[in-house]
């Protein structure tokens, strides 16, 4: 039997660690035979965490989910006495279940299920199987970039441009008399609720070393970087590790694989700003320099990392490599639509009944992953809205729920693809302060060198700002929609030129919501403070003074076993009185 | 190799390294930018030189992007002027100084006061008249009597009182003449074209003045024996000495303004045979007819029009008073009778005004001055009627009045204290309430219903293609002298564009400006305001010599030293102000957070960074850092609170040499240095 706890941070925050210093305590105790305790990444089903993975005698899987560290015991007794009916209560509902079921996993293939901190696990999965037949086969690099061209792999970075593009951009450069050329891994994940480029380093981060070893031999770099954000430390700690045990077994380094390639691979730990996602600002801020963007032209493959020609793709793009190459581009491209192919990870979260890491191919519609595979709306509520691509994407409603996924169908609907972010929000989500949430975060985040991005989203953010005041002037719509194009037009950078997609897709998508803000101020969602005003529904309250006990402001009054009242001029709108009522009795207008 | 583009249907050739603003450069295409310089690396930050090229999806920035053979670059299309235009409104909409003065942006000419001043300070006389001729000419006239509210405005008197603008302008051009260095006018080469001004006054001489400079043939008619108008004929030696007018007249003769004179309009010339005769005519008649008070007893003899009697005293006449005179209004008009008739012999002079001294609209300074000379102020007093013995006014009622509510121009309403009447003894009456327009001659299509000429706020036309008109005879009605000029100055401005075929309008030029309080100037030490030398009351009072003598070259520079310089320095070398004047911003619907920081010093008493005029175009740190090959300024913060900064502590700045180079560099007033230097800016 096989205990596997999976530890992601996602598990370890929601408390992974407890049961498995509880387990091992337990297994240290009694040193069963037959019993192994490990662990694993993330297998994105984060609304189950804590997972732990029990692998019986005949190697079949029961997944054991929410286990707390009280579980732990009963977890022992059944790997001890052999009666796992003692976990039935622990095990994973069919329905549930259905979350991985329907999923097709490359990117993400064997995140939750190997030990990312065994070289052997991964190597036991297949792993270095890529680089190995590249440097054995002999495939020379432009057999690996015409590889990688059939697959039609895009950069899952956001852009979603083609990476046998830039490979072979970056391949035909002249690096000069310097010589040298670089292979950069984009991992400064950044956008607000995306995190796949987390779970695959934390989860499997030889994938991400054997993608990036697979470029590098493809443009002729002896040298990659990995570029990852430092609130991501679980994911150093790992990545570290599998550069330390894949350069002890040869995989990286010099001549890899007795081979003439050599390549080294080091981690640099980003300081936090959002715009050293954009690949010209990381290029800046790995030379040492202000997290600035660059223009391009020229771009990267021509001159980029000290101005030498450098590819950069992130951590999915890369961790798609090994596959492709092992399993040939054919296989990859026969998933998909016709612009865009394979599959594509995503960050589900929200007002979802399951959230969590979901891979798809690409063709699948929103309808389907946010119902099928997320389960759909949480707390028996209407679907208002997903928001896609972070501060660079945008709101989309039900209308647009069959949108398949494809790089060119969700442009066309003015959200885009992004890193995969997925924010579903129901009726109660005011898309007004969503847009001006996405817009106070890229505010914040510009990097200030020009001006379109400094100062004009700090403009728009005003216009937001007074909007969902109630301040909000006819003729504000107009005013950020002109803002909204001119930025577009004259930001330097994709922050910049993306940063007003929230705001556009919520004109376009719910022009209604911003017209009854500015019009008759109020908030049709109820959710802006300034806008709305509680009050307790006096049929619906039974005086159980719940709501009472847990007002800040004292503004709530009334005798125990009779309607209470809210007090409109003692009210801060903290919500603590909604929450609290079991009964629907306090309500928004 | 090189290859071959279009910019606006342009020809243009690019060399492999060319940008396209570099190869614009070299074929004489300016594209704006604000952030780029051939000696630093391309960085991209101002968005400004967005240009759009066919076929291109994405405006491209001309100052990275490389033309490819057969782009066709067009500098101007709705999404690139919209993306430029929300760049400098962004910029402007976070940008606070004074781009002016106060001074110069209260005068109605705009005059360069803080230029001039400066130019005073410095011993620059000559440079400081032409200043003033940039905006008008007659300095050292209208300094003598320009009200001033250029001094108004002027922010000293928020440390204690305004700088003497006024004086020091006609200080500069006295000098500049008693030296024998007058100002001479340059004219741009003969157009061919011809101009006709009716009426020589400030305005008519302004106009024409103008006129000459952009090389047309002027000729100025007047009905009266000689040039000035009421700068002559309304404005008494006293104020103003005739010989000063003169020469300054002369100046404008001498540049080949043609002048003649005893020439009325309907008389002796008709307005259609010049319209005809001449390829524009302007409409500078003045405001020459004293308005009734429509009070009883106005006919009696002894009852003046205030301008009737001030026109006499300068036709060389010298009327005679009675012993007992009152002058009714509170004007500067009023002022010149009151003091006139001192200085006639009257023994009781008294001025009737229906408000209190703190309405008048005559300058302080010469209500200060008649009441020195022994004129008797009935403030709250309105005459009803006048009365008199044999034809002859011998009295007048007045009716005691008090102050109510304000009225449309904010002043107190005068209302009449019931049944409270006084009965004063009076041998002559001068009514200075108010001027109005003589249109004789003129055709009634041109005429508003208060007989003034009726023309465009901002194209001075009238009805007429070819006629325009200026000053106190338009719609607007009687003001002061420098109102007049203002009005001379655009409309000869408007006359040269019609005369060349382009549209007409004058202008109305962008200008950031910020609310001081006084507590800014709290530190500033104090120094008082120069006082005019000049003739004690008991010698002026019976006689017609100037008042003032002048100030003397220390007390002017002393004067001058005082000025604040609120205007940003580096106005003429601005590019954003320039941008932003070419593309008709509107920053104001941006308005919304706008930083206030401190100056910040870069190099202690060298160079100084003000971050609330940074446009952040990075120029200043880049140049430290890529040309001076120092890292002395950088950048910190993130978003809206982007700032530069010196990069190291005060002690280790002091290795910085202090080259200037990034002043030099900066295409604002941000970056400022003591000595001040030129900005350079290298395109190419």
């Amino acid at each position: 039997m096989r205990l596997v706890v999976g530890e992601g941070s996602c598990g370890l925050a929601a408390g992974a660690g407890a049961v498995h210093t509880r387990l091992e305590a337990l297994l240290a105790e009694a040193n069963p035979t037959g019993v192994e305790l490990g662990i694993t990444g993330c297998n994105g089903m984060c609304f189950l965490e804590p997972i732990v993975d029990l692998y019986d005698d005949e190697g079949a899987l029961h997944r054991l989910v929410k286990v707390q560290e009280k579980d732990a015991d009963k977890i022992y007794q059944a790997v001890t006495t052999g009666d796992l009916s003692l976990v039935d209560g622990l095990c994973i509902s069919s329905e549930d279940a259905e979350f991985l079921s329907r999923q097709t996993r490359i990117a993400l293939r064997d995140c939750g299920v190997i030990d990312p901190e065994s070289i052997d696990d991964y190597i036991a999965h297949g792993g270095y199987q890529a680089i190995s037949k590249i440097l054995s086969t002999g495939m020379t690099p432009e057999d690996v970039i015409a590889e990688i061209d059939v697959s039609g792999l895009a950069g899952r970075g956001g852009a979603g441009f083609s990476t046998a593009f830039k490979w072979r951009a970056a391949r035909n450069a002249d690096p000069g008399e310097d010589g040298r050329k670089y292979l950069i891994c984009n991992a400064d994940e950044g956008d607000p609720g995306a995190f796949m480029d987390r779970a695959v380093i934390e989860g499997d981060p030889h994938a991400l070393i054997e993608g990036m070893l697979v470029g590098a031999y493809a443009i002729g770099a002896a040298e990659a970087i990995v570029y990852v954000r430092a609130e991501y430390p679980l994911a150093i700690v790992r990545l570290r590790k599998a550069i330390a045990d894949a350069t002890e077994r040869g995989y990286l380094g010099d001549n890899i694989l007795g081979s003439d390639f050599s390549c080294t691979l080091r981690i640099k730990a980003g300081a936090g700003a959002f715009v050293c996602g954009e690949e010209t600002a990381l290029i800046e801020s790995l030379e040492g320099k202000r997290g600035m963007p660059r223009l391009k032209p020229p771009f990267p493959a021509q001159a980029g990392y000290w101005h030498q020609p450098s590819n950069i793709n992130n951590v999915e793009t890369y961790a798609n490599v090994a596959w492709i190459i092992v399993n040939g581009g054919a296989a990859f491209a026969a998933m998909g639509t016709e612009n865009s192919k394979g599959t594509k990870v995503f960050a589900l979260s929200g007002k979802i009944r399951r959230g969590g890491l979901v891979e798809i191919p690409m063709g699948t519609t929103l309808r389907e992953v946010i119902f099928d595979i997320g389960g759909g709306i949480r707390d028996n509520k209407e679907f208002k809205a997903v928001q896609l691509g972070g501060p660079s994407g945008g709101c989309l409603p039900a209308s647009k729920l069959d949108t398949v996924i494809d790089y060119r169908e969700l442009g066309a609907t003015g959200a885009i693809m992004g890193s995969g972010g997925m924010v579903v929000m129901d009726e109660s989500t005011c898309m007004v302060g969503m847009a001006r949430f996405f817009l106070d975060f890229t505010a914040k985040e510009s990097c200030g060198k020009c001006v379109h991005c400094r100062l004009g989203t700090k403009r728009m953010l005003e216009i937001l700002d007074r909007i969902v005041n109630g301040k909000g002037e006819e003729g504000d719509i107009e005013k950020l929609e002109d803002l909204c194009y001119a930025i577009k037009d004259g930001a330097l950078c994709g922050l910049g030129q993306t940063a007003p997609n929230p705001v556009l897709t919520t004109i376009r998508y719910f022009r209604d919501e911003l017209e009854a803000h500015i019009a008759e101020h109020s908030c049709p969602a109820g959710e802006c403070r300034e806008l709305i005003t509680y009050y307790i529904d006096q049929d619906k309250c039974i005086g159980c003074t719940a709501c009472a006990r847990q007002c800040p402001a004292k503004a709530i009054s009334g005798e125990r076993k009779s309607p209470h009242k809210i007090d409109p001029a003692l009210c801060i709108k903290c919500g603590n009185c909604k929450t609290a009522c079991r009964f629907g009795a306090v309500q928004v207008k | 190799m090189s290859i071959k583009y279009t910019i606006d249907g342009v020809e243009v050739i690019a060399e492999p390294s060319d940008t396209i603003l570099t190869s614009a450069t070299k074929a004489g295409i300016d594209i704006p930018t604000l952030c780029f310089d051939a000696r630093t690396a391309i960085y991209g930050a101002c968005g400004v030189c967005l240009v759009e090229v066919e076929g291109v999806p994405k405006l491209l920035r001309a100052c990275s992007a490389k033309p490819q053979k057969g782009y066709v670059v067009h500098l101007h299309t709705p999404r690139v002027d919209r993306a430029r235009q929300t760049a400098l409104e962004l910029l402007l909409s976070d940008h606070t100084g004074d781009c002016r003065g106060p001074c110069k942006l209260n005068c109605p000419a705009m005059t360069d006061c803080q230029k001039y001043v400066g130019e005073i300070r410095e011993g620059r006389y000559k440079d400081a008249v032409s200043t003033v001729y940039e905006a008008f000419p007659l300095p050292a006239s209208i300094g003598r009597v320009c009200p001033h509210p250029c001094e108004d405005a002027c922010r000293r008197k928020m440390v204690e009182e305004p700088i003497s603008i006024a004086f020091l302008k006609a200080f500069a051009a006295d000098k500049i003449e008693a030296d024998g260095n007058p100002y001479v006018v340059q004219c741009e080469p003969e157009t061919g074209k011809r101009v006709a001004i009716i009426g020589g006054g400030p305005a008519g001489l302004t106009a024409a003045y103008f006129l000459r400079r952009y090389g047309h043939e002027v000729t100025i008619f007047d009905q009266q024996p000689k040039m000035g108008g009421m700068l002559r004929y309304g404005i008494p030696e006293y104020r103003l000495p005739k010989a000063v007018l003169d020469r300054e007249i002369q100046i404008i003769a001498d540049a080949g303004v043609k002048m003649v004179n005893g020439v009325k309009l309907g008389r002796d010339v008709q307005f259609d045979a010049l319209r005809s005769e001449y390829d524009a005519v302007l409409l500078a008649l003045g405001a020459w007819k004293s308005m009734n008070m429509r009070v009883p007893g106005e006919d009696l003899a002894g009852v003046h029009g205030g301008i009737d009697f001030l026109e006499k005293l300068g036709l060389g006449e010298r009327p005679v008073l009675g012993e007992r005179v009152a002058v009714c209004g509170g004007g500067n008009t009023a002022m010149d009778c009151c003091r006139t008739a001192v200085r006639l012999g009257a023994k009781e002079v008294y001025v009737v005004y229906r408000r209190t001294r703190a309405e008048m609209p005559a300058a302080d300074i010469e209500i200060e001055e008649a009441e020195e000379e022994g004129v008797t102020f009935k403030f709250l007093t309105n005459p009803i009627e006048f009365y008199g013995e044999d034809g002859h006014v011998t009295g007048m009622k007045l009716q005691i009045m008090e102050l109510g509510e304000p009225d449309a121009s904010g002043r107190r309403r005068p209302v009449p204290v019931e049944g409270a009447t006084e009965d004063i003894p009076i041998d002559d009456v001068l009514m200075a309430i108010g001027q109005g327009a003589d249109c004789e001659g003129v055709d009634a299509e041109l005429l508003t219903q208060r007989a003034t000429i009726a023309c465009d706020e901002l194209t001075f036309r009238t009805a007429y293609d070819n006629v325009f008109a200026a000053g106190d005879v338009t719609n607007r009605g009687a003001g002061i002298a420098i109102q007049a000029i203002a009005e001379a100055q655009k409309a000869a401005l408007c006359i040269n564009n019609y005369l060349e075929g382009d549209e007409v309008r004058a202008q109305i030029p962008y200008f950031v400006q910020r609310e001081v309080t006084p507590e800014e100037f709290e530190d500033r030490p104090k120094q008082k305001r120069e006082k005019m030398p000049g003739l004690t009351p008991e010698e002026r009072r019976d006689n017609f010599e100037p008042i003032y003598f002048g100030f003397t070259e220390e007390q002017a520079q002393r004067e001058a030293s005082r000025c604040l310089e609120c205007g940003c320095h580096d106005y003429y070398d601005c590019r954003l102000i320039r941008f932003a004047n070419s593309f008709d911003v509107h920053p104001e619907k941006f308005a919304g957070e706008m930083h206030d920081r401190e100056d910040v010093p870069v190099v202690s008493e060298v160079i100084v960074h003000d971050p609330d005029k940074c446009v952040l175009c990075g120029l200043c740190y880049r140049t430290c850092d890529q040309v001076v090959g120092k890292t002395f300024l950088g950048l910190y913060n993130r978003g809206f609170s982007t700032v530069v900064n010196p990069m190291v502590p005060d002690e280790a700045r002091t290795f910085c040499a202090s080259c200037l180079k990034c002043v030099e560099a900066c295409p604002t007033g941000a970056m400022r240095s003591f000595p001040a230097v030129e900005r350079v800016t290298q395109l190419v």
